[in-house]
């Protein structure tokens, strides 16, 4: 009995010098037994506990119960008498593919309480389907949880189907456009030039936004889908259209900032501003007898020069409506020409607002534009804004 | 109804024929029925078609006459032709299915549906002419066409579809198995079937130049393009972000290229990092550029059309199989990764100092 023990442990022994993973497989049978050993009544209790996890090992829990028995009685003798706590359930892992080159060899176990691990062990699993789904697979498990072994079933993969384009977001913008465009091709469209005016973007605004280097020539391509789908009618626009044209504006649409309307009020006065060099005027006009007053003085105790005179009231002077409207002037700053200019300016738009039909007519005579020219700064080395000093050979 | 037109038309008090009446009249007309409905209405030119998918798209999208809410006489006029389409549309001769070029995107065939009849209705034989052609390609060649003066090679059909068939084979495998196609046709008039095919088998497109250095350089090039982490299931798993702005460049797992003539640089990258290639060779192209290749027509759109859709339509078959693997928690698991388990106390910390000092988390590939 002894010697056919001692021949078996030296063939192992041997077989586990040539093969190295046999050498793990040879020293198995001593971890099973971690727990001290107790005389052969108690010993059944150990056993039994180890036998709950490899319920469904048929085969290989009796080939270790066997072992276990046998080196039970070996060191039955050598044991001391002290009495020990039964150490905690320890894991064990029955997987036969566990050391397969197909394996791999790293694989995190999370936080597994025995008890879990222990309850059922490995189950068989279904065999895998024929030929597909080999990649670096482990045995299929039903109890593999995904949630547990995260890193199993995770992989990296490009945020947008355009990650090889180098632009993604373009693209993505790109193809976002044409599809509303094919989508909605057939939908009525204004007369050409009549479109509503709008304030695209700047490449520079949307390559900043993006963050992408977008050629010129690409981001034109993006502008004429955006004018072409600017053109539907906007009775028959579809929300998603005017909602994708939105994210493409400009924030300020210079446009849209009209300067407000200068109506006549329930009393009859239409009030306008004018401005001339560094001055301006508020005009109040109404229907009247041709009286007019600047700065609470008549217009000969204003203004000393015919000529000013004369230019304050050039609107109604050149549509002969001399006789028929009051004026009512403020004006501050600059000289008398530019008080006199800003006035002229006043009294037309504020025309403008009582007989809106006189615009030909006032510009001919010149009142509608405003006149943008100011004085010229002196700049350094010149003696007046462009005066030279004499030039002087040495 | 008829007693109507009869009043207007021959009454005594006949009302002059004005354009506001008319339009208003059949405004309110009752709906016509349909008395005529198409016997060959359920036969499919193309196998998997269904009635939806033959409709053009715009058709689809028409508003119907409660949506307008203007008084707009555009708007009206609009919603008066679309009704008078609805109604009289079908009214007429019988028309036999037919060949409608735009099947080929919204509803492409599928890779059962190959044959060699579809392969020479879409002028996939048709090669170069014999001057220009490449001899390494004699063994997809049939034979010599056409006048004396310009002969031209005539690629083989059922080799085309056997090579077609295993093309397929390939895409359905590598999107079974998770990984990532590219599909890439850079010529004009491809954009629309490259994106299409990218779509159905959830891989990547380029319809554009190929950045020569995109996989060889891939760092410097789509070092700011943004990467994500999912699971089996395709959904986003976040925590990942760090780690992925460390991450190299995503590279595909198989690329297939329509006009492979014009982007040998992007084969060329291929070949130095083992990535398999499918490909579209005509009679004049390399034909140990690509490890897949197709011999049939590149020039034609027709033929591209149909090799792109029927190539995306297997991607999706192996998409289909793949989503129920991981329904099932058989799915293959790549370990090939690199990442490590998020550390989920570091991050929840993190945010909330973050959200104190008011900062942004710095997303992966931002600038």
């Amino acid at each position: 009995m002894e010697s056919a023990l001692l021949r078996t442990g030296f063939r192992r022994a041997m077989v586990a010098c040539q093969n190295p993973a046999k050498r793990r497989v040879a020293r198995q049978p001593r971890r099973f037994f971690a727990t001290p050993v107790e005389p052969q009544g108690e010993a059944s209790e150990l056993q039994s506990a180890p036998d709950a996890v490899y319920a469904s090992n048929g085969g290989r829990a009796a080939k270790s119960r066997a072992r276990a028995e046998r080196v039970n009685k070996d060191r039955a003798v050598s044991d001391h008498d002290q009495t020990f706590q039964a150490a905690p359930q320890i894991r064990f892992t029955s997987d036969g593919e566990q050391f397969s080159s197909s394996r791999p060899s790293a694989e995190l176990i999370e936080n597994d309480t025995a008890s879990r691990r222990g309850r059922g062990g490995y189950g068989g699993g279904p065999p895998g389907r024929g030929g597909a789904a080999s990649y670096g697979r482990g045995p299929p498990n039903q109890e593999d949880d995904p949630s547990r072994n995260i890193l199993r079933h995770i992989r990296i993969v490009p945020a947008s189907p355009s990650y090889f384009t180098a632009t993604p977001r373009y693209t993505d913008d790109l193809l976002a456009l044409s599809a509303l465009l094919r989508k909605h091709q057939l939908l009525p469209l204004l007369p050409p030039g009549e479109a509503p005016r709008v304030a695209w973007k700047t490449i520079d605004q949307y390559k900043t936004e993006l963050a992408e280097p977008i050629r010129s020539k690409s981001y034109n391509t993006l502008l004429q889908l955006l004018k072409r789908l600017n053109y539907i009618h906007p009775s028959l626009i579809p929300d998603e259209v005017t909602e994708s044209l939105e994210k493409y504006k400009r924030d300020v649409q210079p446009h849209l900032n009209v300067p407000n309307p200068i109506i006549v009020n329930q009393y009859g006065v239409a009030k306008a501003v004018g401005r001339r060099k560094s001055s301006s005027a508020q005009v109040y006009l109404v229907e009247g007898t041709g009286e007019c007053l600047i700065n609470g003085k008549s217009l000969t105790e204003y203004f000393g020069r015919l000529h000013d005179r004369e230019s304050a009231i050039w609107a109604l002077k050149a549509t002969q409506r001399l006789d028929k409207y009051n004026v009512w002037a403020l004006a501050a700053g600059g000289g008398t020409t530019g008080q006199a200019e800003s006035i002229t300016l006043g009294v037309a738009r504020a025309l403008l607002a009582h007989e809106p039909d006189l615009k030909p007519a006032l510009r001919r005579a010149g009142c509608v534009t405003r006149d943008p020219k100011r004085v010229e700064r002196k700049k350094p080395g010149k003696l007046k804004a462009r005066k030279m000093p004499a030039w002087v050979k040495r | 109804m008829i007693l109507r037109s009869l009043l207007l038309r021959q009454g005594r008090f006949a009302l002059p024929r004005s354009t506001l009446i008319r339009p208003f009249r059949r405004y309110l007309a009752s709906q016509i029925e349909e008395t005529y409905t198409n016997p060959h209405q359920h036969q499919q030119f193309i196998a998997g078609a269904d009635g939806d998918a033959t409709k053009s798209q715009a058709a689809t999208s028409l508003s119907a006459e409660s949506e307008v809410l203007d008084n707009d006489p555009v708007a009206l006029n609009y919603a008066l032709q679309q009704h008078s389409k609805a109604v009289t549309g079908k009214i007429g001769s019988m028309v036999e299915p037919h060949y409608r070029p735009h099947e080929l995107l919204s509803n492409p065939p599928s890779p059962k549906d190959i044959t060699l009849e579809l392969l020479m209705a879409s002028q996939s034989h048709i090669g170069h002419s014999t001057s220009l052609w490449h001899p390494a390609n004699a063994k997809y060649i049939f034979g010599v066409r056409g006048e004396d003066g310009h002969p031209i090679h005539i690629i083989s059909l059922d080799v085309t579809a056997a090579h077609l068939r295993r093309a397929c084979k390939v895409v359905s495998g590598v999107t079974e198995r998770g990984g990532l196609v590219l599909f890439v046709g850079s010529r004009e008039g491809q954009a629309r079937c490259v994106v299409n095919a990218a779509s159905m088998s959830k891989g990547c497109h380029l319809f554009t130049k190929w950045i020569p250095g995109t996989i060889t350089n891939g760092q410097q090039i789509l070092g700011k393009c943004k990467k994500k982490v999912v699971n089996h299931k395709d959904e986003e798993v976040k925590g990942f972000e760090d780690q992925l702005i460390q991450k190299a460049a995503v590279k595909p797992d198989l690329v297939v290229c329509l006009n492979p003539l014009e982007n040998y640089v992007l084969l060329h990258e291929c070949a130095l990092n083992n990535i398999p290639t499918v490909g579209i060779v005509d009679t004049d192209v390399n034909p140990t550029w690509i490890t897949y290749p197709i011999p049939a027509n590149d020039d034609s759109l027709r033929c591209v059309q149909l090799i792109a859709g029927v190539l995306g339509r297997a991607g999706q078959e192996g998409q289909a199989v793949r989503r129920e693997l991981a329904l099932t928690g058989q799915l293959p698991a790549r370990q090939d990764h690199g990442l490590e388990p998020p550390a989920e106390q570091e991050t929840d910390e993190r945010n909330s100092r973050d959200k104190e000092h008011g900062r942004n988390l710095l997303q992966a590939g931002d600038v």
